[in-house]
């Protein structure tokens, strides 16, 4: 049976799809009980649980081979999406392929890692030198160039933290480490005034003080923190959430998922999600350690962290840590584009796991 | 040949791999571990703070408006009810774009050009308000066309409210005054605490003097909202306390009779009760019908153009000359003041002259009244003996007995906003006029002209002392409270009924008696049945001071603004008296001409048609 869907850790598939399916459930209160999108969603999880057969039952060396062409599609399809993109709130971060809506820059987060992770493997000396690491910052800075014009900066600074985690991985020396943190450091006020625009700079400053504009860019952050907070220990209930059902916490399906997932099973609920992320994540730090190839390796090791640092940026964004920059908590938000990159990255993960 | 070098330098790679990877791992976790503390921190250590933000999100308070209390009439009978109605509403708090609601509005039930202007208007007027009304009484098809569309639109509408109405229009107008938009002046007047969601208050007559009464308490509602302020259930309710009723003196079938007669003049009429101040009628012409005025926001101005200040409550707030009606008070300050005795005779000439002057005071019978004693003076109304006896009394004499009938106060009726009205003096005159009193100022005053101002409502309450021999009543309109005398009306009853003599009192009455009933009285061929023992006495208002030597006073061409006011006191029956009244019909002519027989009527009409009830 394994072998037939080419899934080669039952322990991990199992562990996905409780949480993929449980996310259903949630995304049923969070819609106030709309089976419509649930449903939706239900079929956007059905086509990407294929897309993820599809992607393991890939020999893992003939995925390193596609890479590059992957790579050069996304960058199509993010210039597309700058020209012909779906006008959306003042920014073009959608196109439509087959009738689906596909957001390129979600996917990116999977995509770049996997060109970097190709580009490392590509040359025998495993030493990255200062023009290996120029380039491999092209890598990132190309798609990223797209993203920024969009306009969309959290997107862009996700997509160029999982860049640097497969960078980092790939052995930057410790030299270069610490000129990148200092050119960082000097850059960061320079960023600030030049790259930011203001709604932006807004929504970093009501992160620290979300009273100061409460039923402005504040109010997010303020109704996200009151789900959180008033679903104490044991939680409200599933469907019993006030801030959700009332819907006074905005974006439920998507960026506040989390929010109101511990509004109606609280602090305990919390601890119980944590466990089932622990044991996806553990055993794709398993598959890892036992990868035989460095591109799988690298790319395996760079997917376990990136779904970490996932799962951290939503959380921190829906309890007030940081900035509203909208990403999507892995396999409970709603939203096709991230499904396809979670599933994409589980389908390497399982293809990883096949050659061990 | 790659994979060969892979394993070539497979150890230290591998291990530089497991180094960072591990690395990286833990930063991640370290960053989860204090994720969870934060997490810990918001629902557990905080939950208190954070639950009552949520509560306080999903949970409002509503007040629930009371019902106001109905105004019967003294039978019983309904003069100020409730309906209901319905109404499109904006909540301009909440709503983004009224604009963009009011074109959605009009597009499902049509608006008219005028709706919006008064919505636009209110809105700025009213900006304290949360919802304004966009358009009233809605019929079934427009309340479920506007249901329709209210879930696109925050902030957009339908209520119940309870609607003021009066059965008898007009009619009653005046005395019961109008409710209307609370505005910025009420606020200050009202408990705000008790009118949060309430839009109206009573604005004048006994709507406003007796909102507290008739408004009641409110309820509360504590209802589970959303976030964009739509109801979503009620968790706990509390019903209001409705106003209590409120039973008036008047008598409807009387108020109409007095209504009808008085409908196409500008003026006013009050009927009392001398023995309890009962007010039993009492109107202001003209005067618009209530119901119309709240639909509107402002009543039509050509109609009101057209009427003569229809809005102005002339019954307490209608500034007079008492004229000729006040002769029986000063007749009695004479005798009372032993300047003249009653069978004493006096030459009265066609005209009065102060020592040293040309000014000639003329008596209204151009040809003078002759030998002329008090009764005489009284009856045929004569000027120049007032002249006299006013002259020969001085101001300070005048105004002090004045006083003991309240003129220059107010009465105490139980109407907001009454006015005082003037009694001058020296002082006053300096003051407000800028000139010194002179004796020809004392002169006129003696037969009620010059600065002397009175409203209906103190000339019908003098008239109720002279009817009661000096005992004093406070006019009132509530059938259910006593009015209680104050420490400076008791000391002026006190006076008016030891001090003076009961023969005085009776000098004065019989003389107010024969005005009616003797051929020769002013009042004589006003009154058709005499039956009732009617007593009053006349009065004609010069308007504008015909030149000295003009003796046509009713000269036809004058325009209408600068005819006579005519006035009338009176009371019935002649011993213990029921009933009094004060009419006063503006810029119409003489006094027996007018409002004697109109008195005189509404008079016979309360014994034929009303007394018999009670």
């Amino acid at each position: 049976m394994n072998k037939i869907l080419s899934i080669s850790d039952s322990v991990l598939f199992v562990f996905i799809m409780l949480v993929s399916l449980f996310g259903l459930a949630l995304l049923y209160s969070a819609t106030n009980q709309d089976v419509d999108i649930v449903i939706r969603q239900g079929s956007r999880l059905l086509f990407c649980f294929i897309l993820m057969i599809i992607v393991s039952s890939i020999e893992i060396n003939k995925l390193k081979q596609l890479t590059p062409y992957i790579y050069i599609i996304c960058l199509i399809f993010l210039a597309i999406t700058l020209f012909w993109g779906h006008d959306s709130k003042g920014a073009k971060r959608w196109i439509i392929v087959m009738g689906f809506s596909l957001q390129v820059s979600e996917i990116l987060k999977i995509t770049v890692p996997m060109m970097l992770a190709w580009y490392f493997s590509l040359s025998d000396d495993k030493d990255i030198s200062l023009k290996k690491l120029i380039f491999s910052f092209l890598i990132i800075f190309a798609p990223i160039f797209f993203v920024i014009k969009q306009p969309d900066l959290g997107t862009s600074l996700i997509i160029l933290l999982c860049g640097t985690i497969t960078i980092f991985l790939g052995g930057i020396r410790k030299k270069y480490i610490a000129y990148l943190s200092g050119l960082l450091i000097v850059f960061m006020p320079v960023m600030w005034k030049f790259l930011l625009l203001p709604y932006q700079k807004q929504r970093i400053i009501t992160m620290f003080d979300p009273a100061s504009d409460p039923l402005g860019s504040g109010y997010h952050i303020m109704q996200s923190k009151i789900a959180v907070g008033s679903g104490g220990f044991f939680g409200k209930g599933f469907l019993n959430g006030t801030q959700s059902q009332l819907e006074f916490l905005p974006e439920r399906g998507t960026d506040f998922i989390f929010a109101v997932f511990a509004e109606e099973f609280g602090f305990i609920g919390i601890l119980i999600l944590l466990l089932f992320y622990m044991a996806i994540i553990i055993r794709c730090v398993y598959i890892t350690s036992k990868a035989k190839n460095y591109f799988s390796k690298i790319l395996s090791g760079s997917i376990t962290a990136i779904l970490i640092l996932l799962i951290i940026t939503n959380i921190s964004m829906a309890v007030g840590v940081l900035p509203v920059v909208g990403v999507t908590l892995p396999l409970l938000s709603l939203g096709g584009s991230s499904l396809i990159s979670i599933f994409l990255a589980f389908g390497i993960i399982f293809s990883v796991n096949r050659r061990n | 040949m790659r994979k060969s070098f892979w394993d070539f330098n497979r150890v230290n790679a591998e291990r530089l791999f497991n180094n960072r990877f591990a690395i990286l791992i833990l930063i991640l976790s370290v960053l989860t571990i204090f994720l969870i503390i934060r997490i810990y921190f918001l629902q557990v250590v905080s939950f208190k703070h954070f639950d009552t933000l949520s509560e306080t999100n999903r949970i409002k308070y509503i007040q629930t408006p009371p019902r106001r209390g109905i105004i019967y009439d003294r039978n019983n009978i309904v003069l100020a009810d409730n309906s209901s109605f319905y109404s499109v509403e904006i909540n301009i708090k909440e709503s983004k774009d009224v604009i963009k609601i009011i074109n959605a509005v009009n597009k499902e039930i049509g608006l008219t050009k005028k709706e919006i202007e008064i919505f636009h208007k209110k809105k700025s007027r009213y900006s304290h308000h949360n919802s304004i009304v966009l358009k009233s009484n809605l019929n079934d098809a427009e309340i479920a066309k506007v249901l329709a569309i209210r879930y696109k639109y925050d902030g957009l509408d339908v209520t119940a409210s309870l609607m003021r109405k009066y059965p008898h229009n007009e009619i009653t107008a005046h005395v019961l005054g109008n409710i209307g938009y609370i505005d910025k002046k009420d606020l200050f007047e009202l408990d705000r605490k008790k009118y949060k969601n309430v839009k109206y208050t009573g604005k004048t007559g006994i709507e406003k003097y007796y909102e507290n009464v008739l408004y009641g308490d409110p309820g509360y509602k504590r209802v589970e909202v959303n976030a964009r302020g739509r109801q979503i259930r009620d968790i706990e309710e509390q019903s209001a306390t409705p106003g209590s009723d409120v039973h008036l003196t008047l008598d409807i079938e009387l108020q109409k009779f007095m209504y009808s007669k008085l409908k196409d003049y500008a003026g006013s009429s009050i009927l009392m009760n001398p023995k309890n101040g009962e007010i039993l009628a009492m109107v202001s012409s003209p005067t618009i019908n209530p119901n119309d005025k709240l639909w509107n926001f402002k009543t039509d101005n050509e109609a009101i153009k057209k009427l003569k200040s229809p809005m102005f409550n002339r019954s307490i707030n209608g500034l007079y000359s008492p004229g000729s009606t006040i002769k029986p008070i000063l007749a009695l300050n004479g005798l009372h003041n032993k300047i003249i005795e009653s069978k004493t005779e006096y030459y009265a000439g066609p005209f009065f002259q102060l020592p040293n002057s040309n000014r000639r005071y003329r008596d209204w019978k151009p040809e003078g009244h002759g030998i002329v004693d008090l009764e005489k003076a009284i009856i045929q109304s004569c000027d120049v003996y007032f002249y006299m006896l006013a002259n020969n009394l001085g101001i300070q004499k005048m105004t002090s007995f004045f006083k003991y009938f309240s003129f220059g106060e107010k009465t105490g009726i139980d109407m907001p906003y009454e006015s005082s009205g003037v009694l001058p003096t020296n002082e006053w005159k300096v003051k407000n006029i800028g000139h010194k009193w002179t004796k020809g100022d004392t002169v006129i005053t003696g037969i009620g002209q010059g600065y002397f101002l009175t409203t209906p409502i103190q000339l019908a309450y003098a008239t109720s002392i002279i009817a009661n021999n000096g005992s004093i009543v406070i006019p009132k309109l509530n059938k259910n409270i006593q009015m209680k005398k104050n420490k400076k009306i008791l000391e002026k009853e006190n006076y008016l009924k030891n001090k003076i003599s009961l023969k005085d009192w009776e000098t004065i009455n019989n003389a107010m008696f024969k005005v009616v009933n003797q051929e020769n009285g002013t009042a004589y061929w006003a009154t058709k049945n005499k039956y009732n023992n009617i007593s009053g006495k006349t009065g004609t208002v010069q308007v504008y001071s015909l030149s000295q030597k003009t003796d046509v006073r009713e000269k036809e061409d004058i325009p209408d603004y600068l005819k006579d006011h005519s006035l009338y006191i009176g009371y019935a029956p002649k011993e213990n008296p029921e009933i009094v009244i004060a009419t006063i019909i503006e810029n119409i002519g003489s006094g027996s001409k007018y409002a004697a027989p109109i008195s005189n009527e509404i008079i016979n009409y309360y014994f034929d048609n009303i007394r018999e009830k009670y």
